[in-house]
């Protein structure tokens, strides 16, 4: 009995704090120590603004964070559901022109990266350095550039990791055998003219980041390797592949569905025409692969998931805090309880309707209990996802943002409306 | 004679022929009209139920509940007791409070724009004054003007009130509140409610006023027992179009009401988005029922018949 409730009393402890020293890399602004932080959430209501077209997700939020931030920490979870992420961008930048400053604000976390970080971070309308001072920030792999880069922009301690996607493809088994797959762009080529009709891909462009990270990957690709794009814009580079990019993509254009006239506008799109058989590859960026969508009907039971040998864009979403956010105290404990070990074992798991994959670096974590729902969770990956061993091998960094603008209107001009390419 | 007869007979199968073409041509322009208006929901019902509907399947091969399971208002299967359905219903889902929501700023909407609108309707309706067009166009502007042109300079006047108020001792939130929400809605509620009620007026002949005030009545009793039974059909035709306006605001009720606000078009939108059709398909459903249900309710008043645009001066 005494030794239960000891083990008891030490899983609880590593459970809350997840590290137990309390040594910080940064200082949370506005607060003198974590116990404060806590101590200040308490009856606090967290506004979180999220992305909201996913019941699978709402779902999993209300679940697994709502529940135990009412339990353990007495805050009272608020989801506000978003179409689009840009709309809670707007919302802060409006309160701070009108002059709702300080913790007069309505917008506690928002779910974001990439572009929308980049708006708020630039405007200086985020909350922080705070990222790296929360206990089980402690767990997370600073060092890695997928990480301390967003969309090659750095973090600075002022987003949170929550989870990780990586690019990556999906098949139907019932049609397509798995040694049939293509494994790179250049395979992908011939298997689309041998297949004529039966290959789409998102039109690259706002609200379509993947289509985009499918081309991006064909400069990689063509270029020789993804290490000469790290780092700043290089406009000689992009000058340099560009037309090969376009060249490539034109010569598949005759055939690809619909000859190329148009393509899907974004993931539900290229989603559905998968399911309905009209083409033979849909894209994921959840490492569950195919599994939420094969429980939630949306594509054949029968579907897969699968990786290219290299040149995978994955990345990092984060959680930011609004510098007039009225309960940062709220938002603060909420970032922290995301990358608790149990939670993130936890939101890895196809069957909890979750999208996305580890915020954390598992090999961080030493407390047992953690380190027992981690190798637990590893266990119920599901026979859809593609093996995290090859999408380990074909992972890269995304890239400079500038990249991201210049490819979508490049290829709106020379891919899809045909323009003449320079020279 | 025989002549006349046959002409006469002719003719008269003429007429019965046209007719019966004729009832032909309205029968099939009716059914062709109900077909339009009722595909749309069978189509609704199909997805809401349809499971792995894909191509080449004509009609779903599977069916189920899942849309439902995820919208949580049905318990998951093995939960299905009444036990299940009650603690489910308890914890109040999403769409349940949305519901709840949307009719009641549906509701306060449409007796402010009433309040607010029938005063105006009928000086509309019944006087002419100079400036008069210049009024009526101004009425109507918020149909024309997109919602976006005013709402987000509107939030932003929003947050300052709201911030000047609470400095001066009076915290009453405007943004992100269903008042603010409320308060924006009547914007392009208004026209509907105006331009219908001075149709009522334009048709009232106010001499009935002035007879019962002959035969001493008091401006209350006026209203109640002369006023009000001859534009209650027109009234609550502008009822219907105040509750439908407001009912299926998106874009104003997010921006003002800054996502906090959570009625059913902000869960229709967020849900739209994902592509997954039956949950889409069973969202829209219950998004449309109301809206069937009072038209239902209102159907005579908005048949030819009624006196909703005619009031009194066609008795």
């Amino acid at each position: 009995m005494m030794k239960l409730k000891r083990t008891l009393g030490a899983v609880l402890v590593a459970a809350a704090t997840a590290v137990g020293s309390g040594a910080w890399a940064q200082d949370l602004p506005g607060f003198s120590s974590w116990d404060e932080v806590v101590e200040k959430a308490k009856g606090q209501t967290v506004y979180w603004y999220m992305w909201g077209g996913s019941d699978a997700i709402n779902g999993f939020v209300d679940e697994f964070y709502g529940k135990p931030l009412k339990e353990q920490y007495d805050i009272t979870l608020n989801r506000v559901p978003l179409a689009d992420t840009v709309d809670a961008v707007n919302q802060v930048i409006s309160e701070k022109e009108a002059g709702a400053t300080g913790d007069k604000g309505t917008i506690d976390m928002i779910w974001i990266n990439g572009e929308n970080f980049f708006t708020l971070r630039q405007a200086d309308l985020l909350y922080g350095p705070w990222a790296e001072g929360t206990p089980n920030s402690a767990l997370v792999d600073w060092s890695n550039p997928a990480v301390n880069l967003d969309f090659g922009r750095p973090v600075d301690g002022y987003e949170s990791p929550w989870s990780s996607a990586q690019f990556h493809f999906v098949y139907d088994s019932a049609r397509l055998k798995e040694e049939d797959l293509p494994r790179s762009y250049a395979a992908l080529g011939s298997w689309i003219e041998a297949n004529p009709g039966r290959f789409t891909y998102m039109a690259p462009g706002p609200g379509a980041f993947v289509g985009t990270r499918f081309v991006k990957q064909l400069f990689f690709e063509l270029s020789g390797g993804h290490d000469q794009w790290v780092g700043p814009f290089n406009q000689e580079l992009y000058d340099k592949w560009a037309p090969e990019v376009w060249k490539t993509l034109l010569a598949w254009k005759p055939n690809l569905w619909r000859e190329g006239e148009t393509y899907p506008a974004g993931n539900a799109e290229l989603r559905e025409l998968f399911a309905n058989g009209e083409v033979e590859f849909d894209f994921t960026q959840s490492p569950s692969g195919a599994a939420p969508n094969i429980n939630a009907g949306l594509i054949p039971p029968t579907s897969r998931a699968f990786a290219f040998d290299a040149n995978l864009i994955g990345d990092f979403n984060y959680l930011a805090i609004p510098f007039n956010a009225p309960n940062k105290a709220a938002a603060l404990v909420t970032a922290n309880l995301v990358l608790r070990p149990d939670r993130q074992a936890a939101q890895v798991q196809p069957a909890n309707g979750f999208c996305c994959g580890w915020g954390i670096d598992v090999n961080k974590v030493t407390d047992p209990a953690g380190k027992e729902a981690i190798a637990v969770a590893m266990q119920n990956l599901g026979d859809a996802a593609a093996d995290p061993n090859r999408l380990a091998a074909a992972l890269v960094s995304d890239i400079a943002a500038e990249y991201q603008s210049k490819i979508e209107a490049d290829w709106q001009k020379y891919v899809l409306r045909g323009e003449p390419l320079p020279n | 004679m025989s002549d006349l007869t046959l002409s006469s007979t002719t003719s008269s199968s003429n007429v019965r022929a046209r007719r019966g073409f004729g009832r032909v041509v309205f029968y099939l322009t009716i059914f062709v009209m109900c077909l339009m208006l009722i595909l749309p929901v069978i189509a609704f019902f199909i997805n809401a139920f349809a499971f792995r509907w894909f191509y080449p399947q004509f009609v779903p091969n599977e069916w189920s509940l899942q849309a439902w399971e995820r919208l949580r208002l049905i318990p998951r299967a093995g939960d299905r007791s009444l036990e299940g359905f009650i603690s489910l219903w308890a914890s109040v889902p999403d769409v349940v409070s949305a519901l709840g929501l949307s009719l009641f700023i549906g509701a306060v909407v449409t007796g402010f724009s009433i309040i607010i609108g029938l005063p105006a309707a009928r000086a509309l309706g019944l006087y002419r004054f100079r400036g008069k067009r210049i009024i009526e166009f101004m009425v109507i502007t918020p149909t024309i003007v997109p919602p976006i042109a005013f709402s987000l300079g509107l939030n932003i006047n929003f947050i300052r009130w709201d911030l000047a108020l609470e400095a001066a001792g009076f915290p009453l939130d405007l943004s992100g509140s269903i008042i603010g929400v409320s308060i924006v809605h009547l914007v392009p509620v208004m026209p509907y409610v105006v331009l219908t009620l001075s149709g009522v007026f334009a048709n009232y002949n106010p001499d009935f006023e002035a007879q019962a005030r002959s035969l001493g009545a008091g401006p209350v009793r006026i209203f109640w027992d002369v006023t009000l039974p001859a534009i209650l059909p027109g009234l609550f035709v502008a009822a219907l179009f105040a509750f439908l306006v407001s009912w299926s605001q998106y874009l104003l009720t997010f921006l003002i009401g800054q996502g906090r606000v959570i009625t059913l078009p902000m869960l229709l939108f967020a849900a739209a988005g994902s592509g997954n059709n039956a949950v889409i398909a069973a969202l829209s459903l219950i998004f449309i029922a109301p809206a069937i249900l009072i038209l239902l309710v209102a159907s005579r008043f908005l048949s030819g018949e009624s006196s909703a645009v005619g009031g009194f001066g066609r008795v």
